[in-house]
């Protein structure tokens, strides 16, 4: 582990800089997200839980998949240097290596290669990851139910802590370890600091509420799939985006072309769930008309059907659903629901 | 307060006066309060009622499958002042048969707004939150801070005439009557006074935060379409990227969709992921049905709204050429 | 690495109206770049683009057989499907494919297979039964069920005709309610698949609209078939076809990836796809 100075943040965000496109937590108008920033002036590593998920980096709300000209269809071209996060905190590291199971390599068929998806793959591959503690934990944070925690380093490249005077780091990956190698001007970390990072990991993780045991969510969920439970869960929801567009591990999409004549593009958008149309067909059709199957829907996918595919939940407890949901629909309180549920 | 209303609920269920009451309950964070649908006279201890019960509980009567105000014969909602004006709005647009509902007004000293809050602690998360009388008292990990109610009260609720339910079955507690409020459309006259360029930038870049989650809409009473414009595909009427360009659109039909029918509740406006400012346009084209057809959304159930009916010598300065 | 969001562009080289309402349309396209060709088994299906207007997906109606084509079938109802049919021969179009799983038909090899199809439904049957028919020597006893709501809406009609003349097959064709000058069976397909008689070591594929394939397969099990020689396909709205944007997930599968063609043992695990 070695460490920088705080003073000499700016002069390290100017040298990643130089190969990397810099990405990180910033406070825009009233709203905090990832964005790409000019200099360390305009990074805030006082933000914990940004309200845009840095998933919005790899996987844009809006992407084009191509354009199509008379002459025929070409994808745009990335012109930027590979990408470094800073700031990222756990639960959004770990959904990176989720959103990687599903746009990165496909689990069951054949010809994997045509399963995966290249506009994700060119930028998760070479970005580095920089994961920096929480020192202070959320009331809304759960990121202990699901196996992660404040100072998990689990999805980084480097683990940044954050202490009074400097940012201490610890290579995590491959990739962390070269970039650390080449760090000449930091220096290696004493004995008295490696307890104080020991320090602050005990006080954050006293910040964290009691831990939910959800080792038989899956089981459980799978259970009730059939059960009345459901209308109780879904009576206030009502059905808007805003759970599944803050969080950083749903990934739905839909596909639109917006053109006229010969000239176009094709691209994609975030989608959810949670709206009606989702499902909808093209005959009138529709399979999950009812707002209770599309809330039992979403937290399937996340705590049974997902696990079926990838051994993991698809929620890191990063808490951001349960800060901007309009009716205080709580996935804390639906999970409980679920694991108390009799029959 | 609290108590009567209790009571009275009980009674309606005990005496099979309804067979739901929709009202809120304490929610799972100091600033918010969650919707509570009650079937069983044990549930109705839960029942509360403070500033922070921001949601228009009127919406789940006729949102999605759902449409409670069909599903249930009687239905029981407490409501503030705006929430019953939704009320009367579906009953004139025949969404609901005025019959089967019971409504229960209660009280409202207007509901707190969790942004202007987070503003005060600098977005340092709230612990705990006591309210009294006039005070607003925020607790969180290393702050203790007191501050007076109108500071934190949802722009709505501060140039709100109307904090009892015009209509009603039942009033719990002691009415606030109607208010005098001077400068209601103060905010509208003061963005009315810019260059149409600086009105252009500020509503581009507000809107530019729009992130198409649809939760105005999703919560709004006056939006009940079974199938919204934005949603339809055959033609597709508007592009559904976050571009402001697109988002553009969808709120301003959407205003131009609720005029004469907003009703001010702010639910849109709290429930705003993004905290855009959702309410100058709507305030705007409120301000417009007034002057013009001296309209005030749903305070007379027998009255035909504004954009329902037409008179000779209504002005017509609005016809270009 | 490969890009399966591009689709590569074929030529329209003739279109049929199925139907006289003209809600129906087949379309045989041609290869524009013969390093485009791809191979497929039936029951796979590809995503039909139109740029500017969308894609749609469609089961391959042509068998791997007819080399130079793909044949499609769609219905109107749409946005994209109205375009499709507006297409004039010679337009170009955009394909992605091979997409999704194929029918089982290592597995009929040497065995008796019965197909049950209802109305537009029929195009990946089309392409089994063309494809079994071609390999005819390989597959046992043949066996078809193909019930329309009215004389019209069969598909492929010229090549019905064929099919009745054939010695090799045996083909039932049925319409929901009688109409003057049919002479041949009437009613829903459940109701005629219990009158038909098989026998339960057959293999079986089903494919309709979804209200058929629900009452058909479990007259299937009442006739003896176990769930597991039970094969039918299932339909969802999809957009990207390579199971990313959980369109058409349901339960842990993606119909995309994972089906259409689902066994019927494979089905009652999976909530929600009947």
């Amino acid at each position: 582990m070695i460490k920088i100075k705080k003073s000499e943040f700016s002069e390290f965000i100017k040298n990643l800089q130089k190969n990397y496109s810099v990405f990180a937590p910033v406070t825009d108008g009233k709203a905090t997200a990832f964005k790409k920033i000019k200099s360390a002036d305009d990074i805030n590593n006082k933000i914990l839980n940004t309200k845009r998920s840095p998933k919005e980096i790899f996987f844009p709300q809006s992407e084009v998949l191509f354009q199509y000209t008379e002459r025929g269809m070409e994808v745009p071209k990335r012109e930027e240097k590979p990408f470094a996060i800073w700031g990222m905190r756990n639960c959004d590291t770990k959904s990176l290596l989720m959103l990687d199971n599903v746009f990165g390599e496909a689990h069951q068929m054949p010809k994997k290669d045509m399963y995966k998806d290249p506009y994700w793959k060119e930028k998760y591959d070479n970005c580095l990851v920089f994961n920096l503690a929480c020192n202070e934990p959320l009331s809304t944070c759960f990121c202990n139910w699901f196996g992660g925690g404040p100072f998990d380093k689990t999805g980084s490249d480097i683990f940044v802590v954050e202490t009074d005077d400097s940012y201490i780091f610890e290579a995590v990956s491959d990739k962390g370890k070269k970039f650390l190698k080449e760090f000449k001007t930091a220096e290696e970390i004493s004995d008295k600091e490696i307890k104080k990072i020991e320090k602050l990991k005990e006080t954050a993780e006293s910040y964290l509420a009691e831990k939910q045991d959800v080792s038989s969510l899956f089981s459980k969920t799978k259970e009730i799939w059939d059960e009345p439970i459901w209308d109780e869960i879904a009576a206030k929801c009502v059905n808007c985006g805003a759970c599944a567009f803050v969080c950083p591990t749903c990934h739905c999409f839909d596909v639109s072309d917006e053109g006229k004549g010969n000239k176009g593009k094709r691209i994609r958008l975030w989608d959810s769930c949670m709206f009606a149309i989702f499902t909808k067909e093209a005959s009138g059709h529709n399979p999950r008309s009812q707002s209770t199957q599309r809330v039992r829907q979403r937290v399937m996918h996340k705590y049974n059907y997902f696990m079926d595919n990838y051994d993991e939940h698809l929620c890191t407890g990063c808490g951001r659903c349960v800060v901007v949901c309009p009716v205080n629909l709580d996935i804390r309180e639906v999970i409980k629901k679920i694991l108390d549920y009799k029959k | 307060m609290i108590q009567n209303l209790r009571t009275e609920v009980k009674k309606l269920l005990k005496d099979k006066k309804v067979d739901i009451v929709i009202g809120w309950e304490k929610g799972s964070l100091p600033l918010s309060s969650t919707p509570l649908f009650i079937h069983k006279e044990e549930d109705v201890d839960r029942l509360i009622f403070d500033e922070t019960c921001r949601n228009n509980l009127t919406t789940y009567l006729t949102k999605d499958k759902r449409k409670l105000g069909k599903t249930y014969d009687k239905v029981g909602i407490i409501v503030k002042g705006c929430d019953a004006r939704s009320i009367v709005l579906y009953s004139i647009e025949q969404q609901i048969k005025r019959e089967n509902i019971v409504i229960i007004g209660v009280p409202c000293n207007g509901v707190l707004e969790k942004k202007k809050i987070l503003q005060k602690t600098e977005n340092e998360e709230i612990l705990e939150l006591k309210i009294d009388g006039k005070n607003v008292h925020l607790k969180g990990r290393d702050f203790d801070l007191s501050i007076p109610l109108n500071e934190v009260l949802c722009d709505s609720c501060l140039t709100c005439r109307y904090p009892d339910a015009p209509v009603h079955d039942i009033f719990i507690g002691k009415p606030r009557k109607e208010i005098d409020i001077k400068d209601e459309y103060k905010k509208v006259t003061d963005f009315e006074k810019k260059s149409s360029e600086e009105r252009w930038e500020y509503i581009k870049e507000e809107y530019s935060k729009c992130i198409r989650c649809y939760a105005c809409r999703n919560v709004c009473p006056a939006c009940y379409c079974n199938e919204c414009f934005v949603d339809q595909n055959d033609p597709q009427w508007i592009g559904k990227t976050p571009e402001v360009t697109d988002s553009i659109i969808f709120h301003l039909i959407r205003n131009l969709h609720v005029a004469g029918r907003c009703v001010d509740c702010g639910a849109c406006v709290s429930a705003c992921p993004v905290d855009l400012d959702l309410r100058i346009m709507n305030k705007k084209v409120e301000k417009e049905i007034k002057e013009r057809f001296d309209y005030t959304a749903g305070l007379d159930i027998n009255e035909k709204p504004a954009m329902a009916s037409y008179c000779e010598n209504e002005k017509q300065d609005f016809i270009m050429g | 690495m490969k890009n399966t969001y591009i689709p590569f562009q074929m030529k329209v080289k003739k279109i049929y109206t199925e139907s006289p309402d003209r809600t129906l349309k087949t379309f045989d396209l041609s290869y524009i770049n013969e390093e485009d060709k791809f191979d497929f088994l039936p029951g796979q299906f590809c995503e039909f683009s139109i740029l500017g207007k969308g894609e749609s997906p469609f089961g391959i109606a042509s068998s791997p057989t007819e080399e130079d084509i793909l044949k499609f079938t769609v219905n109107r109802t749409g946005s994209v499907t109205n375009e499709i049919h507006y297409l004039q021969e010679g337009d170009i179009v955009g394909i992605r494919g091979p997409l999704g799983n194929w029918y089982p038909v290592e597995k009929f090899k040497g065995q008796d297979v019965v197909i049950i199809g209802g109305g537009f439904a029929f195009t990946t049957l089309r392409s089994l039964l063309v494809y079994m028919l071609e390999n005819r020597k390989d597959y046992g006893k043949i066996t078809v069920i193909y019930g329309a709501r009215n004389p019209d809406l069969f598909i492929y009609k010229d090549e019905i005709k064929e099919w009745e003349k054939r010695d090799d097959l045996t083909l039932h064709l049925t319409i929901d309610n009688p109409v003057k000058g049919w002479n041949k069976l009437t009613g829903f397909v459940p109701t005629v698949t219990k009158e038909v008689s098989f026998d339960p070591t057959s293999w079986c594929v089903v494919c309709g609209p979804p209200i058929m394939i629900k009452y058909t397969l479990p007259v299937l099990t009442e006739i003896g078939f176990p769930d597991e020689k039970i094969y039918t396909s299932l339909e969802r709205r999809m957009k990207c076809g390579i199971g990313k944007c959980g369109r058409c997930n349901i339960g842990s599968k993606y119909i995309c990836i994972d089906g259409p063609v689902f066994s019927y043992e494979e089905i009652k695990k999976i909530p929600e796809a009947l």
